[in-house]
């Protein structure tokens, strides 16, 4: 990285809008709603190791326990429709709200440990009592029999467009509102960056000493991130509540989901804008491509994390960098 | 030696221990508005420690500092450095994963400065300042370990400190470039900036202070000017180890 991140990422902007437009075209080229579900789950989950990145790639807390904030957003806002009768509209932003308010919550506690592995195992350990105390509230939330009857999103009349139809066969409409939430959280961490809370929470990351003697108030700026990054998660968890209509505490709130955003984020490339949702596309689009091997699938796909890990540390996203730069210091003898 | 009438800080009878260890023991000292005054010490003496005190990054066992009259040892080092007190680590910690430019935009966005131009033209201007613009776009991770001291500087001098505690910023220096960081701490210093300073380099800390602290085993043994430091025989004593040879 040899150009500020306040200057550079103006090509960061760029290639996320250009993004944005080609995942709004491919409806046009095809509606096969398989292809289209997993291209939904992708932006889902690039969305969600996004958010994670937040916290994790820019402010440097190693958190654990980010399908916490997820689950308790799906759960929220299922049961909110569910039972107040209210549109999964309203309750995915008031589970996003819950999930943020739990977050600040687990913040304080968490927040003033230091060391990474303790963050890590301290959040893990909360986001499983979560996830316990949800598969033991049968009478709320039905447990491991799983909570089924989760309206859709209300479909509503687009001028121009016409009816917006929200059902498991319409999947195209689910699917703009994947890259609306998707634009809006890679959209925000990018304005982040370029903002002084984004320098505060870079700040953090590299050194914590340093950054409070010069004036970053360490506790504020931790908890702001870990509160929003929670929002974020809540309002994904939302949308996949509505998504796909039926939750079960382990599909919500499994510890599988973190190793997701973990692999993701790092295969992509930890603290780079896009690197998590090139992770989520390479995971998903691969896992199902690699269908076709059978039996070897999950082999295969092991060993290819290994490989990106262990050749490209920082991610698929630092690639162009790594060439760009061999380029430019090629003239120097070494 | 200046007037210690108008103190811009003090402390009083300040101790710190570790477990067992007596790192500060009963130290009181005043630094006057517009002075260097120079903190120097064997190693394990407990300057950095004092540093850390000052600055807020360790709560002093007993003892108080008052900052402009004012008591700030409760205070966080964030709040410290928003009163106008900046600090460089002897151990630079470079925001290393961020450029050189980025990390004294860091200082200038969070520090006590009230700015008149935008950050971007005053991260600039002191880059220039302490010799560093040529590194401006590089990660400082890859800074060798001059430009590191220097880098601490420049992000000290882009909070605006009123007091500004550098820590052996010297250290690791070409002789050159000693003459040039000598000379831009002369003019922080005109500029209105009161320094304290640890330093190992005697052609600095010598050239540049208005008085000198000394300090051995965590307790202050001598204070004066740098001729009357350089006869002290304590001082010779227990910072030379018996050699004369001071003014190197």
């Amino acid at each position: 990285m040899t150009t500020p991140e306040n200057q550079k990422p103006l090509n960061n902007l760029f290639i996320l809008i250009a993004l944005a437009v080609v995942f709004c075209l491919v409806p046009l080229v095809t509606q096969e709603a398989y292809f289209l579900h997993i291209c939904i789950l992708a932006l889902l989950f690039g969305a969600l190791a996004s958010s994670w990145n937040l916290i994790n790639g820019y402010a440097g807390i190693f958190t654990f326990g980010h399908q916490a904030f997820f689950g308790l957003g799906a759960y929220g806002s299922a049961l909110m429709s569910m039972r107040l009768g209210l549109s999964p509209w309203l309750t995915m932003w008031a589970a996003g709200l819950m999930s943020a308010a739990l977050g600040l919550v687990i913040s304080l506690p968490v927040l003033r440990i230091r060391s990474i592995p303790h963050i890590a195992i301290v959040t893990l350990a909360f986001a499983e009592i979560v996830r316990i105390v949800c598969s033991n509230l049968t009478d709320f939330t039905r447990g491991e029999l799983g909570l089924w009857g989760i309206p859709p999103f209300t479909s509503f009349l687009l001028p121009l467009v016409g009816d917006v139809t929200f059902d498991a066969a319409h999947k195209v409409a689910y699917f703009y509102v994947v890259i609306l939430l998707w634009l809006l959280i890679v959209g925000a961490t990018y304005w982040i960056l370029r903002s002084r809370f984004g320098f505060g929470l870079r700040a953090i990351r590299d050194s914590q000493i340093a950054a409070e003697s010069l004036g970053v108030h360490l506790t504020r700026y931790k908890t702001l991130v870990f509160g929003f990054s929670s929002f974020l998660a809540g309002i994904l968890g939302a949308f996949y509540a509505h998504y796909v209509l039926i939750l079960t505490p382990s599909s919500a709130l499994g510890i599988d989901i973190m190793i997701q955003i973990v692999a993701m984020t790092l295969i992509g490339g930890i603290g780079r804008l896009l690197g998590p949702t090139i992770g989520a596309f390479i995971l998903t689009l691969g896992l199902e491509w690699l269908r076709g091997f059978g039996e070897y699938r999950m082999l295969i796909y092991g060993v290819l994390l290994v490989l990106i890990v262990m050749f490209l540390p920082k991610g698929l996203a630092s690639m162009r960098l790594g060439f760009l730069r061999r380029q430019t210091t090629g003239k120097i003898p070494t | 030696m200046s007037m210690i009438s108008n103190p811009l800080l003090e402390t009083k009878n300040v101790g710190k221990t570790f477990g067992g260890v007596i790192a500060l023991k009963d130290v009181s000292f005043s630094v006057s508005e517009g002075e260097i005054l120079g903190l120097i010490g064997p190693n394990g003496a407990g300057k950095t420690t004092l540093f850390h005190v000052i600055a807020g990054k360790e709560q002093p066992t007993s003892g108080t500092i008052e900052f402009r009259g004012r008591g700030i040892t409760a205070l966080r080092p964030d709040q410290r450095c928003h009163l106008g007190v900046a600090r460089t680590f002897q151990i630079p910690q470079p925001f290393s994963q961020m450029t050189v430019f980025e990390n004294v935009m860091v200082a200038l966005h969070f520090g006590a400065g009230v700015h008149a131009r935008s950050l971007e033209d005053e991260a600039t201007d002191i880059l220039s300042r302490v010799g560093l613009n040529r590194w401006a776009s590089e990660e400082s991770v890859s800074l060798p370990l001059g430009a590191r001291k220097k880098l601490e500087l420049a992000r000290a001098l882009a909070t605006r400190p009123t007091l500004l505690l550098l820590d052996e910023v010297m250290g690791g220096l070409r002789p050159n470039e000693i003459t040039e960081i000598m000379e831009t701490i002369r003019q922080v210093r005109a500029s209105g900036v009161t320094i304290i300073m640890i330093e190992h380099v005697m052609r600095a800390v010598m050239g540049l202070a208005d008085r000198i602290i000394v300090l051995h085993h965590g307790e202050l043994i001598a204070e004066g000017s740098p001729a009357e430091i350089t006869r002290n025989e304590a001082v010779i004593e227990a910072y030379l180890g018996g050699s004369a040879h001071v003014s190197a």
